[in-house]
Parts: C-alpha cells; sequence; structure tokens
C-alpha cells in the first residue's frame, strides 16, 4: 500500500546515510561547487603566468643588410626592452639551435623603385616550431608595421600628402552585441555540457549505493523484511536519486555563474570587450524544469542498470556506458550555429542541453520545447515502467539473477523466455 | 484459535541457469504454537531458508498456504511483516547510520506506535547494554556490538512472532552462547520463535519442537523426546541420520 509517511521515512534514511559517505558528499556537493570553479581559477592563473613569463624574456633578433635611412628603426629596437639585437656570422643555423630566435633580412623592394627613397622588405626568418621564435615574429611584425606608419607618415608630409591621403580607406569593426549577449553565448556553449556531466556524476554514486551497494553490504534484504511495500521502498530510493542529481545540477550551475563573472569575465574582458555573466529571469523557471526532468530520466536510467549489479564496482562498470552516453552527445553541441530542431528534440538528453541553451540566450521555441518536455516525459514513463516490470521479478528482487539489463531486456520484458517469474 | 504460524502444502520452485528447474521446497506443512520455539533442523540445501523467506514474505511461494497471525503472506505480506522480526546472517545493517537511529528507523518502518518509538529505542539499547555506543556508527561497531543491534533492530517493533535463520552461523562460541540466550529470553516473554539451524546441540538446547527437513519436505516433526520414541536414537544426531537415511 502507498504511504507518504513509509516513503518520507525511507526517504530520509537514504539521505542521512547519503550524507555520511564520503564519496556521495564529494560526488554530488563538492564537486559541483568547486571543481569547474577551480577548473577555471587556475586555468585563469596559468595563462597569466604564461602571459607574465612571456613578456619577461627577450627576443633574440638579428639584423641583416638594414638600410641606412633606415638606422633610426635599430636604435629603437636596441631600446626595446623585449628585443636583444645580436649579430652572427650563421644566423639559419643559430635559429634551427634555437640560440637565435629571428633574422630580419632586409632586401631591395619587389618592383626595384618607389615614391620614397630608402624602400626595402622584410624577410623574417624564423622557426615556426619553437614559441621563443614564434612570439619573435610576432614581435617584431608588430613593431616593424608601427615603424613604416610612421616612416609613411613622415614621407608622406614630404611629398605633401596627408597621413589620411596615403591611408585611402580604413577598415573598422562594430560589435553590435551587448556585453550581457557575448556572456549568454558563452554560458549557452559551456553550461548545458556541465550540467549534463554534474547531474550525471550527482546521481551515478547515490543511484549505484541505493542498488547495487544494499545487496553488496547485504542490507537489501533487511529491508525486504519492513513492513512497508515494496513501491514505497523504490519510489524513495528513486526520489532520493533524483534529489541528489538536481542537486548536483542546480549547485554546479550556480558555482559556474558565480566563477565565470568573478573569473571568466575578467579573463575574456580584454578579447572580448567585456561580458556580463547573466541568465534571463524568465528562463530560470524553465532552466529548473528541464533540470528536474533530466535528473527523473538520468536516476531512472543508472538505478535500473545499477540494481542488476551485486557489487559497486558491478555497478560502475554497468552504469559508466550510460553516463557516457549522456553527455558526450552534448559535447556536440558545441558546434557554431546550431539551433533546436524537431530532430533535436526527439533526442534525449541532447534536447533538454539544447533547450537549456536556447533558453540562457533568451530564445524560446515554444513548440520544440514542449516536444522536448514530452520526450523526457515518455523516456521517464518507459523508464519507470522498465523498473516495475523488473521488480516484479523474485530472482530480480533478491539478488539472485545474474545477467545484465541487456540479457534481461532480451530473455524476459522481449518475452523470449519467462522463467524467473514469481 | 489458530496458531500463529500455519504452513499447509507450501511450495517453491526455483529456474536456476546451470540446474534448470529446482523444487527447493515441496509441499510442506506445520504450524508453531504461541510461546514456543519450532526449530527446523537440515542439512545445507534442505529448503530451511527459503522456507523462513517465504513465511517473511522475501520469497512468494510457488503453491501452498502459510498464514502468520492469520495473515496471509501471498495477500497480506504487509500484515506479515508487520507481525515477525526477521533475522539471518544476510540481514545486515546500515553501516553509515548509528546504532540509535538503526533500532529507530526500524520500530517505525514496522509500524511501532510513534509516540512510543523513543521509549522503546531507550529500552532496547538499555537491554543490550548497547548504550556507551548507541551513537556510533554501525561501521565503528565490534562484531559482538553489530549483532546486539542487529537483534534489538529485529525486536524494535516488538512482534509477537521471530524468525531466526541460522543465527549463529559465523559466531564465536561465546557470542552463540548469548545468542542462545537472548532467544530463550525471548521465549520468556511469550513470543513464538520459528528457528532454522542444521546444528544438532543447538536444536536439542532450544527447540520445543522438532522438524527435520530434507530434500525440500519434512521427514519428521515432534518434541525431541517424541522424536527419541519415534526412532529409538537417543542422540538428535542418531535421529536426524534415521530419517534421512530412511528417506533416501
Amino acid at each position: 500500500m502507498f504511504s507518504g509517511a513509509d516513503i518520507r521515512l525511507l526517504y530520509w534514511r537514504e539521505l542521512r546515510s547519503a550524507l555520511r559517505e564520503r564519496n556521495i558528499v564529494i560526488n554530488s556537493i563538492l564537486l559541483p561547487i568547486f571543481l569547474y570553479p577551480l577548473l577555471l581559477w587556475l586555468v585563469y592563473m596559468g595563462i597569466s603566468f604564461v602571459v607574465g613569463q612571456t613578456e619577461s624574456y627577450r627576443s633574440r633578433v638579428m639584423l641583416q643588410a638594414l638600410p641606412e635611412q633606415h638606422k633610426f628603426l635599430k636604435t629603437e629596437l636596441q631600446g626595446d626592452r623585449q628585443i636583444e639585437l645580436k649579430t652572427s656570422p650563421d644566423p639559419a643555423a643559430e635559429i634551427s639551435r634555437g640560440t637565435l630566435d629571428l633574422l630580419a633580412e632586409f632586401l631591395p623592394p619587389a618592383d626595384g623603385a618607389g615614391l620614397a627613397g630608402g624602400n626595402f622588405r622584410v624577410r623574417l626568418v624564423y622557426d615556426n616550431s619553437k614559441d621563443r621564435s614564434e612570439i619573435a615574429r610576432g614581435r617584431i611584425a608588430e613593431r616593424l608595421g608601427r615603424y613604416r606608419d610612421r616612416y609613411l607618415e613622415t614621407e608622406g608630409k614630404k611629398l605633401g600628402l596627408s597621413p589620411a591621403a596615403l591611408q585611402q580607406y580604413w577598415v573598422e569593426n562594430k560589435d553590435v552585441a551587448t556585453s550581457r549577449q557575448k556572456g549568454q553565448f558563452i554560458l549557452g556553449l559551456m553550461l548545458p555540457l556541465f550540467l549534463v556531466i554534474m547531474l550525471c556524476v550527482g546521481c551515478f554514486y547515490p543511484a549505484i549505493d541505493c542498488t547495487a551497494g544494499e545487496r553488496e553490504k547485504s542490507t537489501w534484504e533487511t529491508l525486504m523484511t519492513a513492513a512497508t511495500a515494496r513501491k514505497n521502498i523504490v519510489i524513495a530510493k528513486y526520489l532520493y536519486v533524483v534529489t541528489m542529481a538536481t542537486l548536483a545540477g542546480i549547485l554546479n550551475l550556480t558555482a559556474m555563474l558565480l566563477s565565470m563573472k568573478s573569473v571568466l569575465a575578467p579573463l575574456l574582458g580584454g578579447v572580448a570587450g567585456g561580458m556580463s555573466f547573466r541568465i534571463p529571469l524568465s528562463a530560470v523557471p524553465l532552466i529548473v524544469l528541464v533540470t528536474v526532468l533530466l535528473a527523473l530520466f538520468v536516476s531512472a536510467g543508472m538505478m535500473i542498470l545499477a540494481s542488476f549489479a551485486r557489487t559497486f564496482k558491478e555497478g560502475q562498470s554497468m552504469v559508466s556506458p550510460f553516463y557516457m552516453a549522456c553527455f558526450v552527445p552534448v559535447i556536440f553541441l558545441q558546434v557554431p550555429g546550431l539551433k533546436l530542431t524537431p530532430v533535436l528534440a526527439l533526442i534525449p538528453v541532447v534536447n533538454v542541453a539544447m533547450v537549456f541553451r536556447e533558453a540562457i540566450s533568451g530564445v524560446y521555441r515554444w513548440p520544440l520545447i514542449f516536444l522536448t518536455l514530452a520526450v523526457e516525459t515518455v523516456c521517464i514513463a518507459l523508464a519507470l515502467w522498465i523498473a516495475v516490470t523488473i521488480l516484479r521479478y523474485e530472482d530480480f528482487l533478491i539478488g539472485s539473477y545474474g545477467g545484465s539489463f541487456g540479457k534481461f531486456l532480451k530473455e524476459r520484458l522481449l518475452g523470449k523466455r519467462k522463467e524467473g517469474t514469481k | 484459535m489458530n496458531p500463529p504460524v500455519l504452513v499447509q502444502g507450501l511450495a517453491k520452485t526455483f529456474f536456476d541457469e546451470a540446474r534448470g528447474e529446482v523444487n527447493a521446497v515441496q509441499g510442506i506443512d506445520f504450524e508453531c504454537r504461541a510461546g514456543e520455539i519450532f526449530g527446523l533442523l537440515g542439512a545445507n540445501g534442505a529448503g530451511k531458508t527459503t522456507t523462513l523467506r517465504m513465511l517473511a514474505t522475501i520469497l512468494a511461494p510457488t503453491s501452498g498456504n502459510a498464514f502468520i497471525l492469520g495473515h496471509d503472506v501471498v495477500t497480506d505480506p504487509q500484515g506479515v511483516r508487520r507481525q515477525l522480526g526477521f533475522y539471518s546472517a544476510s540481514t545486515a545493517l546500515y553501516p553509515r547510520l548509528t546504532a540509535r537511529e538503526t533500532i529507530e528507523f526500524f520500530a517505525r518502518i514496522n509500524q511501532y506506535p510513534a509516540d512510543k518509538v523513543a521509549q522503546r529505542v531507550d529500552f532496547l539499547i538499555e537491554r543490550f547494554g548497547i548504550s556507551q555506543y548507541a551513537g556510533a556508527r554501525i561501521d565503528k561497531l565490534s562484531s559482538g556490538m553489530k549483532q546486539k543491534v542487529s537483534i534489538a533492530r529485529t525486536v524494535a517493533h516488538d512482534p509477537p512472532l521471530l524468525i531466526f535463520d541460522e543465527p549463529t552461523v559465523g559466531l564465536d562460541v561465546l557470542n552463540a552462547i548469548e545468542m542462545q540466550g537472548v532467544i530463550k529470553e525471548f521465549r520468556a516473554q511469550g513470543k513464538t520463535i520459528l528457528f532454522s539451524t542444521h546444528i544438532m546441540s543447538e536444536a536439542e538446547k532450544l527447540c520445543d519442537r522438532i522438524a527435520i527437513i530434507h530434500g525440500g519436505r519434512i521427514l519428521a516433526c515432534d518434541t525431541f523426546q517424541g522424536l527419541r520414541e519415534s526412532t529409538g536414537a537417543h542422540y538428535l544426531e542418531d535421529i536426524f541420520i534415521h530419517y534421512v537415511r530412511g528417506r533416501a
């Protein structure tokens, strides 16, 4: 008989036990809160370190055949803290050995003449397979470009040409995206993937612990003697796993948002002109709904698979393929310009990730959202039907069934053999 | 008045991948009287555990009937489970709960009156001498302490019928003797006890009546004295051999 009081009692027992289990606390609570913020911080620190190191060392450069009219360029480079001018009898060999980073070879202009005297071509000889050499190329190219602009301006003035007359036309960039839209784009790429991964991680251990774990610890039979209906036990366990999954998902989302604001925004700020990592308030109910639906589906799937295992290790190997199947397709959603289509809306987990991604950007394709919700609901119902059907088999219930879900599906659910029924 | 345990033609057939169809229990009949210790004596694989699991509603019978204090094991399994406490080597405790939480949880889930649970838990903690460890997690307790908590868990809801499936398996002599003492104490409290064992001396010492079970069938059921008189053998071991060989 269905009993809310019994379910509550069983649910709290599961939760109390879980919160005392180190693996569950780490995977369902600590990891979602700290993992990605920590990774982001490490990336931030790593990039800062690399940039600092790169800024601090000097590029060893040799100038060859610098025209007399441009000796000021040499003076400029000599005064540059990031450039060290060197000479060598065999610069190419030194570049290969790594004792010289770049050779700037000054050559006559390609057409042999020019408007002004002292025209030249520069060939930058460097080794692309060496970081230092590549950085030296960037530095010298940038300094030569600046020097050329100034030189042209000076020479133009001598000929009575203004800088505008020399420039002819300009290219200007105007980004119409607001800082909020830019932030939403980044969030849309990252959050759905992290949500799916964290939700799966969050329910992985609880799903195995409350099924295979009970068998391994021999507490399953103790529970079977309790004066409550079996379905109350199953419902309580299911609710517990869903709780842990949802908790992991929501904690991770919150932690990600906070860390993106404090770590990623400053990191990308210089590149993207400032970003605002905020989820539109109007999207929150939809995000919570799809998160719960995803938790219901993933929990049911993992519990079904884990309940065929007799030990925790067996459970891990049985659940892992499902875990991978859930989040690997979401990785491919990082393709630029991908939209929620009717086909994507029919694929469980992927559809939720797409709805989530679009909701972050404030895009709501309601017919496809309803299709997604319907597909997820059908999947959850199917998973629960499988769970209920499986529980009718006594050998499964008492843990004497030795096969996997695949074998069970083939032999029992698809009706090839009915042994083991009550 | 109906006996606390009434078993009629109870049978259980399994399908085993290696052995095919296995008739673990083949239409057994017996009854337990109120306040007695009834022993199921048999070798490993005789059908003792399967019988007790059917009575505890962990397994469903293939055929036959069984009633526990008037509740049918097939049609009213929850009613049955409320009336009994089941203890076996395979009924372990939750390692991450404390002793107190364990007893309280099983008292509540087995429908012991909510307003009396705290009092009952205190009583059992006191009775089994686990006050010092009541707040400790089960996985931190010694095996002796775990055994005490496990017995307290079994009787947490004060059931009138107790089923002990080979309760002394794996215990050292002292703990086994303590377990026997506890079972006797429960009988003294008026509880009916259904007890399975393959240890002859244990059955001899504890049971008011003994059913010899072999190959899923009950070969004899009587008091120890009655079995002696029926077979002319003095020791239970000889009585057991007499029936088992006679069957063969």
